[in-house]
């Protein structure tokens, strides 16, 4: 894999998108010498997410690569000694020589491309021109095991990777995408990751704060940074799961392996660019990013090339939509532009594509959201680090999965998509848990005649992504305190019942809460017996004199009787 | 009326669930089943409920006694023994329980009386033959 990505990239850096293409050729022979060597030895985290986009960002890239190239140019390699060609590398999918470049260039004009360069840079550029997810895919392949050393990129990386350098919006996706890399691998310490990423973080503080957290944790130790921007979390979580679906199979599956939490947030934010690229249209992130990014969208995998069609009308109707609608969301943050958005672009492919299927699946939910915790249990143990996103994913089928109603959304606002992207889109569809159907159908239960007003309905949706989050995390805490590495049914029991103060009937096993006897004192037992002993002992004669006088001589009693209670327990 | 002995209802099934639990941490499943589907189908259900709501009804039910004797006896523990006015002093709050409680109470009380009477009636026949 190195062979070839080093001479796209080389051939790309030189020249801009049509240019890369033809360029790659007479370059190959110049670049795979110097790449080879140097590719190994730097970044293994560029590598593979370079080798993921590369394929498919060669075409495409068209538009990417004068953005790519200009931060690219600006540092010089300083590990490869072909900075040239290093610097058109962004466009292709050059693993070995982005990976130094990425590093040279935190003083690139786009703060955004240093911190996500070093990791994702070339990839970036080259998922930009993600050519074919095969190929992309298999790019990153080879690519993980040289990149292993730095946990680079995931394979969702690149593919919003691309985009990046056009948007000038998502900075805040830039930030994550490169934060997001570093997650894709096993806990693997970037530091470089981290600096980078925590340079171009701060720079990119501005846009969605979700995505900048999660862009934080560059590094797994600051996975811990994640939790502040939980609340944000979720919306960015959402745009996500768009591009996570776009993002290969493969790198999900990865992400599941590993059991970070973080990390599914991190991909999360990754993921959120690519999503704009994949054919999740519900997600906000796309119609922002479709914007930008019409052409990157092409050069996604072939998965998002379906999504890509589709996208862009549907990020054109977004485009349209923002400036037509309410004044009030351009002054919303970014990230609550995206939100609508997404939701507009939601509500619209509900409406243009058939509901039948939604009908069905969403029926199903409500009935489901007893087994929904159980399941969500057994499965998160899997499923922990992708959280609501990827919990899908390993599930396969909609039906199976705890969320049907995003599967639902998904599957129905893209029939054309191909399947596979279809599948993993379900899960990381904008709505994890909560759809707005099944919503509306909740509260039909509980007054048919209420309605509920849009912003309600996020922040209810917001809500239940957050209760689940939260329940789901410290369950797996208490299984992990447990000695126990399966999440069970009485793990979400225990959490809830003692700090929801809910209990859930139905689940509770063939075990029976013990009797636990109040603990008392042998002093205490003592004065107690010393008083009414008193007590009686006066009795209705002794009156308010002797009463007071027993209680007074019963605990000087109690009190020269307790150094034996106390030298008992010593003994 | 104020016996442990007499609690007679209320007293059984708390001491059968405390010595369960104690002894096998295992619950048997199905202990109220028969009873519970022709309560169920008192309150409206089908005459054949489902045996996975029956089932759900059970844990409830065990669930509720559970609790109801495990604050009861935090309460008697003061006093020592646990009698019935525990378990309505934990019911105060709640009219409609409350009442039902006492009334079967009452009921059970007659009963007994009425039970007395007769065997004495029996006996004082059987010596008059």
């Amino acid at each position: 894999m190195e062979a070839p990505p080093p001479p796209q990239p080389a051939a790309s850096a030189e020249q801009p998108a049509p240019a890369a293409a033809s360029s790659q050729p007479p370059e190959p022979t110049q670049t795979p010498s110097p790449s080879p060597s140097p590719s190994p030895a730097p970044d293994p985290a560029q590598p593979p997410p370079v080798s993921a986009p590369p394929p498919p960002s060669a075409a495409p890239s068209a538009a990417q690569n004068p953005p790519q190239l200009q931060p690219q140019s600006l540092p010089p390699s300083q590990s490869q000694p072909p900075p040239p060609q290093q610097q058109s590398q962004p466009q292709q999918p050059i693993q070995q020589p982005r990976p130094p470049l990425v590093r040279n260039r935190p003083p690139a004009p786009f703060p955004h491309f240093s911190h996500h360069l070093p990791s994702s840079a070339p990839p970036s550029s080259s998922t930009s021109a993600s050519a074919s997810a095969s190929a992309s895919s298999a790019a990153p392949a080879p690519s993980p095991s040289a990149a292993s050393q730095r946990g680079g990129l995931a394979i969702g990386v690149p593919a919003h990777s691309s985009h990046l350098p056009r948007a000038q919006q998502p900075v805040a996706t830039y930030s994550s995408i490169g934060a997001s890399p570093a997650f894709n691998q096993p806990f693997t310490p970037l530091p470089r990751m981290t600096e980078q990423s925590s340079a171009a973080n701060a720079q990119v503080r501005q846009p969605i704060q979700g995505i900048q957290n999660i862009g934080m944790i560059g590094s797994l130790s600051t996975t811990t940074q994640i939790r502040p921007g939980g609340v944000t979390g979720p919306p960015q979580q959402r745009l996500v799961q768009p591009t996570s679906r776009a993002a290969s199979p493969s790198t999900n599956q990865t992400l599941g392996s590993q059991k970070f939490p973080n990390s599914g947030l991190i991909r999360g934010p990754s993921m959120v660019s690519s999503g704009s690229i994949s054919s999740v249209p519900q997600q906000s992130l796309v119609s922002s990013q479709g914007k930008q990014m019409p052409a990157s969208s092409s050069s996604f995998r072939p998965q998002a090339k379906p999504n890509v069609l589709q996208q862009r009308p549907h990020s054109l109707q977004q485009t349209q939509q923002p400036p037509s609608a309410a004044s009030h969301q351009q002054q919303i943050p970014t990230s609550q532009q995206q939100q609508q958005q997404k939701q507009q672009q939601f509500q619209m492919q509900l409406q243009q594509q058939q509901q039948q299927p939604q009908f069905h699946q969403q029926h199903s939910s409500p009935r489901q959201t007893q087994e929904y915790y159980n399941q969500q249990n057994l499965q998160l143990r899997n499923q922990q680090q992708l959280l609501q996103q990827q919990p899908a994913r390993p599930l396969g089928p909609a039906t199976t999965k705890p969320n049907p109603p995003t599967l639902v959304q998904t599957n129905v606002a893209q029939p054309a998509v191909t399947h596979p992207v279809v599948g993993t889109d379900a899960a990381e569809s904008g709505d994890h848990i909560l759809g707005k159907r099944s919503l509306r159908e909740l509260v039909s239960q509980i007054d048919p005649s209420e309605k509920l007003d849009s912003e309600v309905e996020d922040v209810l949706v917001e809500i239940a992504e957050d209760f689940v989050e939260s329940v789901a995390t410290f369950a797996c805490s208490l299984a992990k305190h447990r000695k126990s590495t399966t999440l069970e049914a009485k793990d979400i029991l225990l959490h809830v019942e003692r700090n929801w103060n809910m209990m859930l009937p139905g689940y509770g096993g063939d075990e029976i809460k013990c009797y636990k006897k109040q603990f008392t004192n042998d002093i205490h037992k003592e004065r107690l017996a010393v008083i009414k002993k008193s007590m009686a002992a006066t009795g209705d004669a002794a009156n308010p004199k002797n009463a007071s006088g027993g209680p007074a001589a019963a605990s000087s009693k109690s009190h020269a009787q307790k150094a034996p209670p106390i030298g008992s327990p010593k003994a | 009326m104020h016996n442990s002995a007499s609690a007679g209802p209320p007293a059984k099934p708390r001491v059968g669930s405390s010595q369960v639990s104690e002894a096998s941490l295992k619950r048997k499943r199905g202990v109220f089943q028969k009873d519970l589907q022709h309560m169920m189908y008192g309150f409206g259900d089908d005459p054949n409920p489902l045996p996975e709501t029956v089932s759900l009804v059970e844990d409830i039910v065990v669930e509720y006694i559970t609790d109801m004797v495990h604050k009861a006896q935090n309460i008697a523990s003061k006093r020592g023994r646990l009698l019935t006015e525990d378990f309505l002093y934990l019911v105060r709050k709640d009219p409609p329980k409350l009442h039902r409680c006492t009334e079967l109470l009452s009921m059970h009380e007659e009963l007994k009386l009425a039970r007395k009477a007769f065997d004495v009636n029996e006996e004082t026949l059987a010596t008059a033959d």
